[in-house]
C-alpha cells in the first residue's frame, strides 16, 4: 500500500501485480483452457483397496455415442515406456524400486487407483463411458496399516518386492548414545503417533495436453511447481526427447507440495493425445483429489528421551516408521530430513535414529508443506511431556534446552551449525508478547469456574534456506538461475524457473529488481510457466525467497553494471559516476543528464557501436545461497476446550519469527498465516480416514473437514530482528514454518487445558471425539 | 437438449444444453466465463459462487436449466472495463488473496453480504464467509478486505453501488 511513497520496494507491503487478474475472473487456470478440437478425460478407478484385475471390458464404454476412446492400463503399456517413477528415482533415498504401470494391469492397490481413461467430446460423456468399464476383480487381503505391512507374512502390494518394506531400515548414531543413556538421571519413553492427512489446494491436479504429429511436439499445459521437472516425466514416460516436450503453467490454485513432476494420470492423457491425435484434457473432481491425488504424514515414533532432573534434555532415541502407501513418490525421503532436523535449535548431546518405510493399500505419501514436520511436532510434544513430569513451565524447559547465540555457534548433533539461529529471543519475545504469568492467573481463575484453558508453546527451525556448508561447492540448496533483459522499452524482464502457485512471485521478485536494477516497480516483468524459455527451476523446499531472490539481486546487479558501462560510452562519463535511477541513466548529481533505460537500450540495438561494446543487455545469472541462514520462530496459542462437547476454540494465537530481511511484510505473514491455518486444522479437523479394509472415508468435503472463517483465529505475528549473515541476501523461506510448528503449538495447548484430568496427549489428531475419549480414559487412569 | 435464455452480467444470453448441465458447466464452458471456479462439485467450498436474482447461489449445485429467465452475475461482471469494483479494491490493497483459485467465490459472497449487509462487523463478515473455503490464506487477509470494503463504503456512500455488483 505504500508502494508510491516507498523509498525502495523491497520491505514495503507492494500490492500484488497478480491480483488485478484474479480479483476479476481474468486467471488463466489450468481449467480455463480449450483448444480446438479438445477431448475430454475421465479415470476409472478401483472400488478395492487390493485386488486382482481379472478382465477389463470397454466394449459398452466405446459405443457410448461421443466416447472417442477407452484405454486400458495394457493400451497404455503399448503406448508408454516403463520407467521408474521420476521423484522416487530423484529424491527416493536409493532404495528397491517397485514394478508397475501407469493404469493398473495385474493388480490394484488402493482405492482410486486408475485402471482405465474414457476420453470423449466431454466430461460429462467421458463419465458416463467410466460408468460402463465393467471390470473383475478378485479381492487380495489388504494392507492398511505400517503394523501390518511390517509383518513378513503381509502379502507384498508389490511382488517384485517381496515384502512390504520400501525404504529397508537404518540406524545412525551421532554423539555418545549408550553413554548419554546410561549416564541419564531419567528416561522417558513415548510412543507419539502423526494421522494421514494432506494437502487439498482448491484447485486439484489437470493438464491439457496436446500432440502435434507433424511436429513431433507435445505441449502440456499443466499445473506444476516446476514446468521442467513436470517436462522430464512426460519425456522420460512417453520415449520423447526432452525439447520435443514444452510444459506451460499458468495460474496455479495451490498445491502445498502435491503438484511436482508428472502423475500416472497426467501421463495417460499425453499419451491419449499422441494416440488420438488430439488435445485431452483432465481435470481432477474433489472426490478424485482426496481419494487419488495423494496423501501426507502418517509416521509413528517410539521415542526414548535422556533427561537430567534440571530438565535438560541429554539426548533422543527415535524409531521412526512412515507409511508411503501405494505407489511410492517421495516417502522415502522423509526419513533423512527428519534425522538431520530432529535436534532442532537445542543442545542435543546425542541422538540416535532408525527409520523404516513401507509400502501400504492406501494413496501416495506425497509431500505436503514442511513434509518432514514431523520432527518439530516430537521434540516440542517431548519437551512438554517432560515439562510436566519434572513440573516445569513449557517456557523454562526450552530456555533450558535451547542453544544461545555463540560465536562459533553451536552445532547441531547431527551436523549443522546454527548460525544465525535467533530461537531463544524468540521463545523470550513470545513469552513477553503473551504475559505468561497473566495467563496462568486467568487459567486458575477460569478452571475455577469449569472453564478449561490451556497455553502451547512450540519453536521451529527450517533449512530455508540452511546455512552454507563449508565443504559444499555449490552453496546450501544447489544454484538457482534466472535470465535477465532489458528491453528497449525500458521494460527489465525477469526469466525464471519458479512457479508460483499462491507465493507472489511475480511481486517479491520485480520488487527486488526494482531497487537494485533502478526502474519503477511497474516496469519490471517477471516470466514464469514456459519449460522453453524459463531456466531450471521448482518452486519448492521454501527455497525461493534465498535462491531466487538472491538471484534478482545479483543478475539486476550484472545487468545494471553492462547498462552502465554502455551507457558511458553513450554519454562520454565514467561508468562510474553514472546510475540509474527511476528508469532513468544519469550521471550522478546532473539530473539534466538523464537518459530513459529504454533509449539506452535503443541505442545499443542501432548497430552504432563497435565489437569492443558490449551492447547486449541479457544476462543469465546464478546464485548458490550465498551464506544462507536458517528460518525459524516459536509460536503460541491459547485455546479453550469444552470438556462437554470436546470442542477446541483456539483462542488466541501469536507467532514471533525470523526468517530475515522481508521482502514484502504482507505476503510474508500470508505465508505464515496460510500454514498456520493448515496445522490448526491438521489437529482439529483434518484427517484421511481409512477403514480397516481399506475403504477410503474422507472422499468429501463433507467427510474431509477444512478449516473455515470461523476456525481461525486473527493470528499476531511479531518479526524478530534478523541476524544479517550475508553481505547482499538475507531472504529466508518462510512457506513452510507455519505448518511445521502449528500442530505441536495446539496439541500442547489441548494438553495444558487438560491438565486438571491428567490428559497426556501422544497424537496429533484431536476432533472432539478424540478429546471426550482422551478425558474419558485419563479419568479412569 | 433444452434452449435456456440467461440475463449474464447484463446481457441476454442464449443456450442449449443437456438437463444435466450445472450452471457452472454453463457459464465456464458455454459462455466462456470462466472466472467462476469450481472446486468441489459439492456446494461446500464455495469457490462457484455466483448472484442469481440477487442472492449468492453455488452454481455448481444448481443446473443451468433452473437458471432460465434469470439475471446471473459472475465476478466478471461487477466491474466491466477491466477496472476493480470498491471490494475488489479493498481486496487487492488488503493482499486478501495468494493462489486465487478461491478468489472469485469469496469476491461473489461478499459482494452479496456486504449488499444486505453494509454496516456488518468481523464476527458477522467471517459467519457470512464460512460456506467459502481457502485453503491458502488463513481467512485473516480476506475478513480484512471485506471490512475495508465495508467501513470505505459508509465513509464514501457514493461509493456503495459498485460494491453491489450493480443491480438490485
Amino acid at each position: 500500500m505504500t508502494q508510491i511513497a516507498a523509498e525502495r520496494y523491497t520491505g514495503a507491503s507492494v500490492r500484488r501485480s497478480e491480483d488485478p487478474r484474479i480479483l476479476t475472473g481474468q486467471g488463466r487456470y489450468v481449467a480455463d483452457i480449450k483448444l480446438p478440437g479438445m477431448l475430454h478425460a475421465a479415470f476409472v478407478r478401483s472400488p478395492l483397496a487390493h485386488g486382482r484385475v481379472l478382465a477389463v471390458d470397454v466394449s459398452a464404454a466405446r459405443a457410448v455415442p461421443g466416447v472417442v476412446a477407452v484405454f486400458t492400463g495394457a493400451d497404455l503399456e503399448a503406448m508408454t515406456v516403463p520407467g521408474p517413477e521420476l521423484l522416487l528415482s530423484l529424491m527416493g533415498g536409493g532404495g528397491p524400486m517397485p514394478e508397475y504401470t501407469l493404469l493398473a494391469t495385474d493388480k490394484v492397490r488402493f482405492v482410486g487407483d486408475p485402471v482405465a481413461v474414457v476420453v470423449a467430446e466431454s466430461r460429462y460423456l467421458a463419465e458416463d463411458g467410466c460408468e460402463l468399464v465393467d471390470i473383475d476383480y478378485e479381492n487380495l487381503p489388504p494392507v492398511v496399516s505400517a503394523a501390518s505391512a511390517l509383518d513378513a507374512g503381509s502379502p507384498p502390494v508389490f511382488a517384485n518386492l517381496g515384502d512390504n518394506i520400501i525404504g529397508p531400515h537404518k540406524r545412525s548414531e551421532f554423539g555418545d548414545v549408550t553413554g548419554t543413556f546410561a549416564g541419564a538421571a531419567r528416561v522417558a519413553e513415548f510412543h507419539i503417533d502423526v494421522h494421514r492427512h494432506q494437502n487439498v489446494p482448491m484447485e486439484g491436479r489437470g493438464c491439457v495436453a496436446s500432440h502435434d504429429a507433424a511436429c513431433g511436439v507435445m505441449t502440456v499445459y499443466a499445473a506444476t511447481q516446476s514446468v521442467h521437472v513436470t517436462r522430464m516425466g512426460v519425456a522420460m514416460r512417453l520415449g520423447m526427447e526432452q525439447d520435443k516436450v514444452r510444459v506451460l503453467a499458468g495460474d496455479i490454485g495451490g498445491s502445498f507440495g502435491l503438484k511436482i513432476g508428472a502423475s500416472r494420470e497426467e501421463l495417460a492423457v499425453a499419451a491419449a493425445s499422441r494416440a488420438l491425435g488430439r488435445p485431452v484434457k483432465w481435470v481432477e473432481d474433489r472426490v478424485e483429489n482426496l481419494t487419488a491425488s495423494g496423501q501426507a504424514r502418517e509416521e509413528s515414533f517410539e521415542v526414548r528421551a535422556a533427561v537430567g532432573d534440571d530438565g535438560v534434555l541429554h539426548g533422543l532415541d527415535v524409531k521412526m516408521v512412515i507409511d508411503t502407501g501405494a505407489y511410492p513418490v517421495m516417502g522415502t525421503m522423509v526419513p533423512t530430513i527428519i534425522e538431520m532436523m530432529l535436534p532442532g535449535p537445542y543442545k542435543l548431546a546425542a541422538l540416535g535414529f532408525e527409520s523404516t518405510a513401507v509400502t501400504t493399500n492406501k494413496a501416495s505419501y506425497v509431500a505436503y508443506r514442511g513434509p518432514w514436520a514431523s520432527e518439530t511436532f516430537v521434540r516440542e510434544r517431548v519437551l512438554d511431556l517432560l515439562a510436566k513430569d519434572l513440573g516445569l513451565d513449557p517456557l523454562e524447559i526450552r530456555l533450558r534446552n535451547v542453544a544461545p547465540r555463540t560465536d562459533p555457534p553451536f552445532t547441531m548433533i547431527t551436523g549443522r551449525p546454527l548460525v544465525g539461529v535467533t530461537s531463544k529471543e524468540s521463545l523470550e519475545r513470545i513469552a513477553q508478547v503473551v504475559d505468561i504469568p497473566a495467563f496462568r492467573r486467568r487459567q486458575a481463575e477460569e478452571r475455577a469456574r469449569g472453564r478449561y484453558l490451556g497455553i502451547g508453546l512450540a519453536t521451529f527451525i527450517e533449512a530455508a534456506p540452511g546455512p552454507r556448508s563449508p565443504e559444499g561447492p555449490s552453496g546450501p540448496m544447489g544454484l538457482e538461475h534466472m535470465r535477465l533483459r532489458l528491453a528497449d522499452d525500458g521494460v527489465l524482464t525477469l526469466f525464471t524457473g519458479q512457479m508460483p502457485h499462491g507465493q507472489s512471485h511475480q511481486t517479491t521478485l520485480a520488487q527486488i529488481a526494482a531497487d537494485e536494477f533502478g526502474v519503477p516497480f511497474g516496469q519490471v516483468r517477471v516470466v514464469v510457466g514456459d519449460s522453453d524459455v524459463v531456466p531450471f527451476g521448482l518452486t519448492g523446499g521454501s527455497r525461493s525467497a534465498t535462491m531466487t531472490g538472491g538471484v534478482t539481486l545479483h543478475g539486476a546487479r550484472q545487468l545494471r553494471a553492462k547498462v552502465l558501462d554502455f551507457a558511458s560510452h553513450l554519454m562520454e562519463a565514467s561508468a562510474r559516476d553514472l546510475e540509474i535511477t527511476a528508469g532513468q541513466v544519469l550521471v550522478r548529481g546532473d539530473p539534466d543528464s538523464a537518459i530513459p533505460v529504454g533509449e539506452v537500450a535503443r541505442q545499443a540495438a542501432s548497430g552504432q557501436f563497435g565489437a569492443d561494446v558490449d551492447t547486449n543487455f541479457e544476462v543469465e545469472a546464478s546464485f548458490d545461497g550465498g551464506e544462507g541462514g536458517w528460518s525459524g520462530g516459536s509460536h503460541c496459542a491459547i485455546v479453550e476446550v469444552d470438556v462437554e462437547t470436546g470442542l477446541v476454540k483456539v483462542e488466541r494465537y501469536v507467532a514471533a519469527e525470523d526468517c530475515g530481511a522481508l521482502i514484502n511484510p504482507a505476503v510474508v505473514e500470508g505465508q505464515i498465516r496460510g500454514g498456520i491455518a493448515q496445522g490448526i486444522g491438521a489437529v482439529l479437523l483434518e484427517r484421511s480416514a481409512y477403514d480397516q479394509d481399506g475403504n477410503y472415508q474422507s472422499a468429501t468435503f463433507m467427510d474431509y473437514l477444512l478449516p473455515t472463517a470461523c476456525d481461525i483465529p486473527r493470528i499476531e505475528i511479531v518479526h524478530l530482528e534478523t541476524v544479517p549473515l550475508d553481505a547482499d541476501v538475507n531472504f529466508r523461506g518462510v512457506g513452510e514454518g507455519g505448518m511445521i510448528v502449528a500442530p505441536p503449538t495446539v496439541v500442547n495447548a489441548i494438553e495444558d487445558a487438560l491438565t486438571p484430568f491428567g490428559v497426556r496427549i501422544y497424537e496429533q489428531h484431536l476432533p472432539p471425539a478424540r478429546i471426550l475419549e482422551l478425558i474419558a480414559a485419563a479419568d479412569l487412569g | 437438449m433444452v434452449d435456456i435464455t440467461v440475463k449474464v452480467n447484463g446481457a441476454t444470453r442464449t443456450g442449449s444444453v443437456e438437463a444435466r448441465k450445472t450452471l457452472s458447466d454453463f457459464l465456464r464452458d458455454d459462455l466462456d466465463l470462466t472466472g467462476t471456479h469450481v472446486g468441489c462439485e459439492h456446494g461446500v467450498c464455495g469457490s462457484c459462487t455466483v448472484i442469481v436474482d440477487g442472492r449468492a447461489v453455488r452454481s455448481c449445485l444448481m443446473l443451468a436449466v433452473q437458471a432460465a429467465g434469470s439475471e446471473v452475475t459472475t465476478v466478471e461482471g461487477l466491474a466491466p472495463d477491466g477496472a476493480l469494483g470498491a471490494l475488489q479494491q479493498a481486496m487487492w490493497d488488503s493482499h486478501s488473496f495468494q493462489c486465487g483459485f478461491c478468489t472469485p467465490g469469496f469476491v461473489m459472497q461478499a459482494t452479496a453480504f456486504l449488499s444486505a449487509h453494509p454496516d456488518a462487523g468481523e464476527q458477522e463478515i467471517r459467519e457470512a464467509l464460512s460456506g467459502n473455503i481457502c485453503r491458502c490464506t488463513g481467512y485473516q487477509s480476506i475478513i480484512d478486505g471485506v471490512l475495508l470494503a465495508a467501513h470505505r463504503s459508509r465513509e464514501i456512500p457514493c461509493g456503495r453501488e459498485a460494491d453491489r455488483g450493480g443491480r438490485r
